[in-house]
């Protein structure tokens, strides 16, 4: 285990616990993303394993060493912010020697070090050259090389890519990805954008108002979500209130099986999750029917680029109910074999979905 | 910066008018003190500064200015540090304190050291006493010079955000180290900038000095005070000169800072 944190809690003056009570484990060589929205804790928790906060409560090892009273400079942490920090008044070459020189590391052993780091963030040829000379982009780079000169045991990324255009930041996170695998050093990165965090993450950690509410792949935490806020959180999603019993999921008049990974929700209060892209359409009620949740009629229809997104309001046999609006996407051949308009009717399939604990 | 030259008759007359008035208030006083100084020749401009208490009192001036110099150096980085990165209860009114010796008048700041250091005074002790003596005149010096320094560096300190100090940190650099390889590279030129304040406030000070050190005769006249009593005394020439050397400190500061102002336009 390269990372441990054991009931982490911190709090600030007058508030409520900004991290709270949190436990976690990180793998040797892990990318893992701590996501969440702003204020949800992300950015405490990583100032807290690099010392940079005292914590309130619990323990916290890097590399098996307890480190909860250590100061920053004895974690062997490498840090990099979202504004890039780097020393103005130092060229990229002595930024990134920084720590090797507090370290006293030889001037060769140094002078190499810094060639081998501005090869990997590929800025060869420009150590001589001030911050204020750099793009955004390449600051950041020569903020990443910094933080891996002293060979760190742990990396740790808060929101690094946030101040850089969207190409950029493309960029940079292949870049980052590149050299993680490479050095294999063990990484958290915080971010808010899932879809960095998709790309990037061996592991997700999803955070919400200083809890870990679920920890996953990007695969199962969009497929398989313990947790509503995660289904949520990531990616669009649709969700109806449901009742499962030993083999089948009721929703509305609509029966469906109920999938295998869903036991120990048997007899409870359930929602079952579907994602945009798991809706089909048709004509009529023949396709197969035991997926069919119900008529609807379509509200609008807009183009989102490669798919059609379309709005659907679920008119449940059921009466009494509220109409569910209900989001699905479309290839464009499905949609013009379909006619899709506003005011259409149309049958309301599921290729695929998933149970969650209904909370009251 | 956009320069405009001079054009209509009535802006010439403006013009005219404050270049007059800044001649007037300016350099009139400088031209007089040149011109009494050597009023009665070099000879007697000599004589008159010869005599020890010139040389006692420019001592004590320069002893004064660079003890306080150090004291608030050291003090003003202590300050703007706690006022910028630091949070406490109390830390606006102490932000607002930090301007008190701007606002009150010297020869109050004399006579309250007075009553706290004098005979019978709060903090005086049977057989030692601080007013009227060197240590009263360095608290007063240190007094009216102290927010100098802390009032350059806040917005530095504030500029650099603490980020760049918290990078040197998780790389292994400890507080001092920090200071001295990130921070003091980044706010020298404040920081210098807030020494030369100081030096000047100090050595120029008269009210706060004369008050609490009492004006002893080379004991605890420094120069401004000695440049008082020669003018009491009717010692023209020793007055004179003595401000004159005192003016010409004045000039090389003024010189000293527009040169550091310029050079860190440029950066």
């Amino acid at each position: 285990m390269s990372i441990l944190l054991e009931q982490v809690s911190k709090g600030y003056a007058s508030n409520q616990a900004v991290v709270n009570n949190l436990s976690l484990e990180i793998e040797t060589g892990e990318l893992f993303v701590l996501l969440g929205a702003s204020g949800s804790g992300k950015s405490t928790l990583l100032r807290l394993i690099a010392g940079l906060l005292p914590l309130d409560k619990g323990r916290i090892w890097l590399h098996g060493r307890e480190v909860t009273n250590l100061s920053p400079q004895q974690r062997n942490t490498g840090f990099v912010f979202q504004s890039y920090s780097l020393f103005r008044h130092m060229t990229v070459a002595q930024n990134i020697a920084f720590g090797l020189s507090i370290k006293r590391a030889g001037r060769a052993e140094q002078d190499a070090r810094v060639k081998e780091l501005l090869n990997l963030i590929q800025m060869e040829g420009l150590g001589d050259r001030m911050p204020h000379q750099l793009s955004g982009g390449q600051q950041q780079r020569v903020a990443l090389a910094r933080a891996l000169a002293p060979e760190p045991e742990v990396l740790l990324l808060d929101e690094p890519f946030g101040a850089l255009d969207a190409k950029i930041r493309v960029q940079l996170r292949q870049t980052l990805r590149e050299i993680q695998r490479r050095l294999h050093v063990t990484t958290i990165l915080v971010t808010h954008d899932q879809d960095e965090a998709f790309e990037l993450a061996d592991r997700i950690g999803i955070i919400e108002k200083g809890d870990l509410l679920e920890i996953g792949t990007p695969g199962e935490l969009y497929r398989r979500p313990r947790n509503r806020f995660t289904a949520t959180f990531l990616g669009s999603a649709n969700l109806l209130p449901a009742h499962r019993n030993s083999h089948h999921i009721f929703v509305g008049e609509a029966r469906l099986p109920a999938p295998p990974d869903s036991e120990h929700l048997q007899d409870q209060p359930v929602e079952i999750l579907f994602r945009p892209e798991e809706i089909s359409l048709a004509p009529t009620a023949e396709t197969p029917s035991e997926t069919v949740i119900g008529r609807g009629v379509v509200q609008e229809a807009t183009f989102a680029g490669p798919l059609e997104r379309v709005l659907l309001k679920l008119n449940r046999e059921s009466n009494g109910e509220k109409a569910q609006l209900l989001q699905a996407l479309l290839s464009p051949s499905e949609a013009q074999q379909l006619g899709i308009k506003p005011g259409q009717e149309v049958w309301v399939g599921l290729k695929n979905y998933h149970l969650l604990a209904r909370v009251s | 910066m956009r320069e405009i030259s001079v054009r209509s008759p009535l802006q010439m007359v403006v013009l005219g008018a404050v270049l007059l008035y800044a001649f007037l208030l300016l350099f009139a006083p400088m031209a007089a003190i040149v011109v009494g100084a050597f009023s009665q020749g070099v000879e007697a401009l000599i004589k008159a500064l010869s005599v020890p208490d010139v040389a006692i009192a420019f001592r004590l001036t320069f002893s004064l200015t660079i003890a306080s110099v150090a004291i608030n150096t050291v003090a003003g980085i202590g300050i703007a540090w706690v006022l910028v990165r630091h949070k406490f209860p109390g830390k606006r009114l102490m932000d607002a304190l930090v301007d008190a010796p701007f606002v009150f008048s010297p020869v109050i700041v004399g006579y309250a050291l007075i009553l706290l250091f004098g005979r019978n005074g709060w903090f005086s002790s049977p057989g030692f006493q601080l007013a009227f003596s060197y240590p009263a005149m360095l608290i007063a010096c240190v007094f009216v010079s102290l927010p100098f320094v802390t009032r350059e560096l806040q917005p530095m300190l504030l500029a650099l955000t603490g980020e760049q100090e918290e990078a040197a940190y998780t790389l292994g650099s400890s507080r001092w180290k920090t200071f001295r390889r990130i921070v003091l590279p980044q706010i020298w030129r404040g920081l210098l900038y807030g020494i030369i304040l100081t030096a000047a406030r100090s050595f120029g000070e008269f009210g706060a000095v004369v008050v609490a050190g009492g004006g002893i005769e080379r004991v605890t006249e420094s120069a401004p005070v000695y440049v008082f009593r020669a003018l009491n005394d009717r010692n023209q020439v020793g007055a004179y000169g003595v401000s004159l050397l005192l003016g010409i400190l004045s000039i090389s500061i003024l010189v000293a800072m527009s040169l550091i102002r310029r050079r860190g336009a440029q950066h």
